[in-house]
């Protein structure tokens, strides 16, 4: 379970502070598919990098399974991210000299799996994440960028983590391999018990997610989704 | 893919600036590997020759250092006296000669130039012993190519010392003759007799000689052969060889010949004395003047063989400093190199970072590619390295040789003092600089390579460091 408490985030910018971040609390259910919709500059991505510990709040604080994040080293929010988290940038952040199977593997390396072990499941979530498997020993600079970002979230499950925080996760993609990528999302959160926040502008995307959240100007807002209201998603 | 096939992989992300890094850093690291050759090169000869003459002390008379001459000749009391101090081990007297061509010398005299018995002490050049050494004709022609001496030649004669005249239309140098009483040089070092026999009896008078190789060869004389010394015939008894063109143009005589020749039976030019052991050279060399007293003799050690010491650690020292600049140059270009990699990659890094990557993964994979740079570095390098090594080392001896020969007289006095026993077989130190050889051997090139990947480390530490210091927000903010 997560559970976010009055989370602010400012920045200063010149003589003006700036709030992406004001006050946001809220709770997910471990299997929870939710959605953060809103304008550019709303504060989305913000509240993904305090959620994923890449940054640090102004105020408040994020509970994972009852430990705080704020009370946590940098080397603690380091194996937080590494083994509880996993990121789908909006632009991909995979690094490019290295091939797809690569990029997918560095997680799991990271985590101290097996050579073979990281190598077979690479690939299986290459071919979950729909890559044609002539490709996955390509480099990612020669990969389009729709095949880059199924290398994304291929690498953002590798470790099979707790929580997956996807910037705009179907934003590169066709309609069918979004519709593919949906469908793996939902079944990771349904059959894996993961949670899953996804900031979006994809409507269709943001209609299949249990839970919908709006952030205008730094205020979060749970909306109704497919006609259930916020009560009865949360029962 | 593991941190070290990810660190390769990075090392040729660029491949024309890792050529020019590698390039670079081969230039330092070859100079380094050749610095490093040289220093051992140069260690291993001072080694060598100081376990050479490590145990032999030389007794002249006083105010006979220097090769300017002076001082009352030695006696043979003053040689039972030595061989009676605390750990010297054996005492061998010398009387030096000089001999001259009897033809040249009469023909100088008819030129009108200062006579032959005159030279010594006006030339001042002759060492301690030509003050004392007599000169006596000889139908002997020295071996020595005259015309390649220049000055030295003229010191020799007398001639500066003289009148200054700049007559040069007979060029001869004197030939060494020296009484002993063992079959070692004027050094202390065993002869080597590469024909016939040594002189049998050092101690009794005799008509056998031995002479040097290339002066038998210029006279045609051969073991049997014979010669005169101031019309007296002398017997060839063997050849020896000193390993230097000074050292054989020598003649050697048993001690009591010598002396009978000079008309100074109790009386030697110099005493080589040899001390048990190495450790025990400093305290004989203090007893040994005390017990000879520092106005009537001066005991040194080997002083050409030392101004050579001196000059290789020089040599040894320079080498040692520029090892240490050149590895310190590949060090800093390392560091140089890995910042700007660190700076250029703080994006992925971020992304390392925010993955789950530990800050030691990462720094670890930075001084792994620097350890990659450092090795195709060190390769290139170790190819520099054996093809300049050898002219690296050679240029600095040939420079310090060149450095200390205007300043130390000694190597001019050394072939106008050879009468006076500071010559002898050792009296061209510069071919003792000379002869030393640098090789980058397997064992320097993997010794400076250890060093250099020492460095390496050092100066991508630095940098990994800096890694550490990288927030994953900062540098993915700006998407």
């Amino acid at each position: 379970m997560i559970e976010v408490k009055n989370l602010v985030r400012t920045f200063n910018s010149g003589d003006r502070t700036i709030k992406p971040v004001n006050n946001v609390s809220f709770v997910l259910e471990q299997g929870t598919l939710a959605s953060i919709v809103g304008k550019s500059g709303s504060g989305k991505s913000t509240l993904l990098s305090l959620l994923g510990a890449l940054d640090k709040p102004t105020s408040g604080d994020v509970v994972v399974d009852g430990v705080s994040l704020a009370g946590l080293p940098d080397g603690k929010l380091t194996e937080y991210r590494r083994r509880d988290i996993g990121f789908v940038f909006q632009q991909f952040n995979l690094i490019p000299n290295l091939s797809a199977v690569d990029n997918v593997m560095l997680p799991m390396e990271f985590a101290g799996m097996k050579k073979s072990a990281r190598l077979q499941r690479a690939k299986e979530l290459l071919e979950q994440v729909q890559l044609d498997p002539s490709k996955h020993e390509r480099r990612i600079n020669r990969l389009s960028g729709g095949e880059q970002q199924r290398v994304a979230i291929a690498r953002a499950l590798a470790n099979e983590p707790k929580l997956i925080l996807a910037d705009e996760p179907t934003g590169n993609l066709d309609e069918q391999t979004g519709d593919h990528i949906i469908g793996l999302l939902s079944s990771l959160s349904r059959d894996h018990n993961t949670t899953i926040l996804v900031v979006t502008h994809d409507r269709a995307l943001a209609n299949k997610t249990d839970r919908r959240f709006r952030l205008q100007q730094g205020n979060l807002t749970e909306e109704p989704v497919r006609g259930r209201t916020a009560a009865a998603a949360n029962a | 893919m593991s941190v070290l096939a990810r660190s390769v992989g990075n090392a040729f992300r660029n491949k024309v600036r890792t050529a020019a890094v590698v390039a670079v850093l081969a230039v330092a690291i070859g100079l380094a590997l050749a610095m490093l050759a040289a220093n051992q090169a140069v260690g291993a000869k001072v080694q060598e020759l100081n376990a050479s003459v490590g145990t032999v002390l030389t007794v002249n008379p006083a105010g006979g250092q220097g090769f300017e001459g002076g001082g009352e000749p030695l006696t043979t009391g003053q040689e039972a006296t030595a061989a009676g101090v605390a750990y010297v081990s054996a005492v061998v007297g010398t009387s030096s000669l000089r001999l001259r061509n009897a033809a040249e010398a009469a023909a100088q005299s008819a030129a009108g130039q200062t006579g032959a018995g005159s030279q010594g002490g006006q030339g001042g050049q002759g060492g301690p012993g030509g003050q004392s050494a007599a000169t006596l004709t000889t139908n002997l022609t020295a071996a020595v190519d005259a015309g390649t001496l220049g000055n030295r030649n003229q010191q020799a004669n007398g001639t500066t010392g003289t009148s200054g005249s700049t007559q040069r239309t007979v060029r001869s140098l004197p030939i060494t003759a020296t009484g002993i009483g063992a079959q070692v040089d004027t050094t202390g070092k065993a002869l080597n007799i590469t024909e016939g026999t040594g002189l049998g009896d050092y101690t009794a008078a005799s008509t056998g000689a031995l002479l040097g190789t290339t002066l038998a060869q210029k006279n045609n004389l051969g073991v049997g052969s014979t010669f005169t010394i101031n019309d007296q015939a002398y017997t060839v008894s063997g050849l020896f060889d000193a390993g230097t063109e000074f050292g054989n143009n020598a003649v050697y005589l048993t001690l009591p010949t010598a002396q009978t020749l000079a008309g100074t039976p109790d009386e030697l030019s110099s005493m080589i004395v040899t001390v048990n052991s190495m450790e025990n050279v400093a305290s004989a060399k203090t007893a040994l003047q005390a017990a000879l007293g520092s106005d009537k003799a001066d005991v040194t050690q080997g002083q050409n063989l030392q101004t050579a010491v001196s000059s290789l650690d020089s040599v040894k020292n320079i080498s040692f400093i520029a090892f240490i600049a050149a590895l310190g140059t590949a060090g800093l270009i390392i560091l140089l190199i890995m910042v700007m990699l660190v700076r250029e990659r703080r994006r992925e890094i971020g992304v390392l970072k925010a993955i789950g990557a530990p800050n030691r993964t990462i720094g670890l994979q930075f001084v792994l590619e620097a350890l990659v740079l450092a090795a195709l570095g060190s390769a290139v390098g170790a190819v520099i390295a054996s093809f300049a090594s050898g002219s690296i080392a050679s240029a600095l001896v040939s420079s310090n040789t060149t450095t200390t020969a205007p300043t130390g007289r000694g190597f001019q006095g050394g072939a106008g003092g050879f009468p006076g026993g500071q010559g002898g077989p050792f009296g061209g130190a510069s071919q003792l600089l000379n002869s030393v050889t640098a090789s980058a051997s397997p064992g320097v090139i993997a010794g400076g390579i250890a060093a250099v990947f020492g460095v390496a480390i050092i100066g991508a530490l630095v940098p990994a460091l800096l890694t550490a210091r990288i927030r994953p927000i900062e540098v993915l903010r700006g998407e």
